[in-house]
């Protein structure tokens, strides 16, 4: 196999989005010399050593070209989320729907919109803006997204301003005859004192076989503050792959639920970069994975500075034959003393079928640093599946109860109540489904 | 209610019990005394069906039923309860959210409708105002964090909300202060009726002089080996078990 398997993704021309722009098309066709030379990645490359791209490739996915206009306001009802007050922008297979988006009002210094739209109307706030945190040096699947980059959202926040509702961006697949995939591109940035909170929701009508391939860039100026919650709840049949790109400036913070429910095969890459010292970045993420499934996540934490903090606690929970990778990395530079990092990697399996793969990894070079990082795998604790059925509740009912307190402790993390409730109730959902026993 | 005939269990390979002998009326609090090691605890967990017990000879019937057939949730169905020793830490499992479940759980196996949040909270109110409890333990996880006496406390809390009709208190006034052993105490008391009956299990006569039991067993050596009324249990307190342990082994 080579490089041309993913040539369909890249198309022979460029998406429409952003012509005539030169320094766009130059990242574009970058990008496409990026993928031709990776070629497709196998179990030699570290990253690639606990999943294979087959079931992928096989797909024949061709790229979403085509807008999706016959969708109205209430055909995407059922997704939202009664309570929870938002500025709403909603995608449908990766494009920008305006008349499904519900922005609203917006405080001044703040602007919410369309990737594609906004390179029409100001391009050059987002030539800097756009591989700013990525970068060109981009690992195979950001590269695709750059090739064939064409819309998405994009929230900048210029010095001191605040929003006071949280932004929610609603990715909606709908399948299509042929299986497609969209590759949304989004671009956040919070400036110096700013503050703002992002609802990420991928989400499908439908149990159709579709992949998403997004691509967020998220910078952060000196104090900034950025709440980010990300929920995957794809189709069964989809495949979901997300590079997350931070970068923290000087006494900024990040904090980061990353939920993982749905795909049949999702891989995440978080890469975190600290640009200025006191940064504390928070990664917090709860994944489930039953029969089919697969939740790859890689996490790459650069500790280059001195004075920032970074957590990593993730937990996932497996059942059927549910297959789980857990591949983080926490760097500490020579010079970066009083670093305080901690990761954490806490696996509930419960099936004998079901796998997780956790590699943990500090690689400190600074001598003056707190920095420790732990793993489990385990089982249902049976003195608690006791104490439960001794007060009267049944077997499956207790095990689903001790599951959810054990995502509980990322659940809670998730401020809006409204969401968290309904996040819970879909993990419930996916408990009383599963086979537990 | 409870018929306990010649009760054999092991724990691995030992035998603990050795062919215990109970019987246990309606309204009766019976104390289970004896010397560490003498099986009281056993006893308490094969009537409640934990696992890691044989039961290899004898039998048990509650209310005439087979008990030792019944899963665990069944017993508690049927309405044994009990107070565990060292109540289970379940972190990330709201206490109310428990004690809701637990509750809903009893009253559809009996076929009563399952309460709903309001009319819950309101009969929780009710059950913290008679135990004089105050509601910070239900914001919090099941047991999670709690102190010792906290613990109890919620042992004893959920056996006021459940209202059980054997209760079964493992050891439940160890390791408490006077305060809490009394609010521990109140608790049984206050449940305490002609139907429901109790079995306290415990090694110090201590607990005793709050709750009065109707009868006193001292069990050694995996038996039964001296019934008598609660002035056995000051004698106890008094002579310590050695005198009846030793008249067994010359027996």
């Amino acid at each position: 196999m080579s490089g041309a398997d993913f040539d369909r993704w890249i198309g022979v021309s460029s998406p429409g989005s952003g012509a005539g722009l030169d320094w766009l098309e130059t990242k574009r066709e970058a990008a496409r010399a990026k993928v031709r030379g990776q070629g497709i990645p196998t179990s030699k490359q570290e990253a690639w050593r606990y999943t294979s791209v087959k079931r992928l490739l096989e797909q024949g996915f061709v790229p979403a070209d085509e807008a999706i206009t016959a969708l109205q306001p209430e055909d995407i009802e059922e997704v939202l989320i009664p309570g929870l007050a938002s500025h709403r922008v909603v995608l449908v297979n990766g494009r920008y729907l305006p008349g499904l988006s519900q922005v609203g009002q917006l405080p001044p210094g703040v602007r919410i919109g369309g990737l594609q739209q906004i390179l029409k109307s100001d391009p050059d706030a987002l030539r800097d803006r756009v591989n700013g945190v990525a970068g060109e040096e981009q690992p195979l699947f950001a590269a695709l997204n750059t090739a064939g980059l064409d819309d998405g959202l994009v929230v900048l926040l210029e010095r001191g301003a605040a929003l006071s509702q949280p932004v929610e961006l609603i990715h909606l697949s709908v399948g299509m005859d042929e299986p497609r995939v969209a590759q949304p591109r989004h671009i956040v940035a919070i400036e110096d004192g700013a503050q703002a909170t992002l609802i990420e929701r991928y989400l499908s009508l439908g149990q159709s076989l579709y992949c998403t391939n997004s691509v967020l860039e998220v910078s952060l100026g000196r104090d900034a503050v950025l709440k980010h919650h990300r929920i995957q709840d794809e189709s069964p049949n989809a495949f979901h792959i997300t590079g997350l790109y931070i970068r923290l400036g000087q006494g900024s913070r990040y904090q980061g639920v990353n939920v993982g429910l749905g795909a049949a095969w999702a891989r995440t890459d978080l890469q975190v970069r600290f640009a200025g010292e006191h940064a504390e970045c928070d990664l917090q993420g709860l994944y489930m994975a039953g029969d089919q499934q697969l939740m790859d996540y890689h996490l790459d934490v650069d500790h280059r500075l001195p004075h920032c903090a970074s957590r990593e606690n993730f937990k996932g929970i497996l059942y059927g034959k549910g297959r789980a990778v857990f591949d983080g990395r926490v760097y500490v530079a020579k010079d970066a003393q009083k670093t305080d990092a901690a990761m954490s990697n806490r696996n509930l399996v419960l099936s004998e079928g079901a796998e997780v793969d956790a590699k943990p990894q500090l690689e400190i070079n600074a001598d003056d640093v707190k920095c420790s990082h732990g793993t489990t795998v385990g089982q249902l604790e049976p003195e608690m599946l006791f104490y439960l059925r001794s007060r009267g509740i049944k077997a499956p009912l207790a095990r689903r109860m001790l599951c959810l307190g054990f995502a509980g402790e990322i659940l809670d993390v998730l401020e809006s109540a409204p969401l968290r409730e309904q996040v819970a109730d879909q993990v419930g959902h996916r408990l009383e489904h599963a086979p537990l026993d | 209610m409870l018929s306990v005939k010649g009760l054999k269990a092991n724990v691995g390979e030992k035998e603990i019990l050795k062919g215990l002998d109970l019987e246990i009326g309606p309204g009766e609090v019976h104390a289970i005394m004896g010397p560490n090691g003498s099986g009281k605890s056993t006893f308490a967990h094969v009537l409640s069906g934990r696992e890691g017990y044989e039961v290899t000879g004898g039998s048990v019937s509650f209310e005439g039923q087979d008990l030792l057939a019944m899963e665990p949730e069944e017993r508690a169905h049927r309405g044994l309860f009990l107070a565990f020793q060292y109540p289970v830490e379940l972190p990330g499992v709201n206490n109310t959210y428990f004690l809701k479940a637990a509750l809903n759980s009893i009253r559809k196996s009996r076929g009563e409708p399952e309460l709903d949040a309001v009319s819950f909270l309101r009969l929780m109110k009710e059950k913290l105002k008679v135990l004089h409890l105050d509601d910070s333990l239900l914001k919090r996880p099941v047991n999670f964090g709690f102190s010792g006496g906290e613990k109890k406390r919620n042992e004893i809390f959920q056996m006021a909300l459940l209202e059980p009709k054997l209760a079964i208190l493992d050891e439940t006034d160890s390791g408490l202060d006077i305060d809490a052993l009394r609010i521990v105490a109140d608790g049984v008391n206050t449940l305490r009726s002609p139907e429901r009956s109790v079995i306290l299990v415990t090694h110090y006569q201590r607990l005793l002089d709050y709750i009065q039991p109707d009868y006193v067993h001292v069990l050694s050596g995996g038996r039964i080996i001296r019934s008598g009324g609660k002035d056995l249990a000051l004698e106890l307190e008094e002579r310590g078990y050695g005198w009846i342990t030793g008249e067994e082994v010359a027996a």
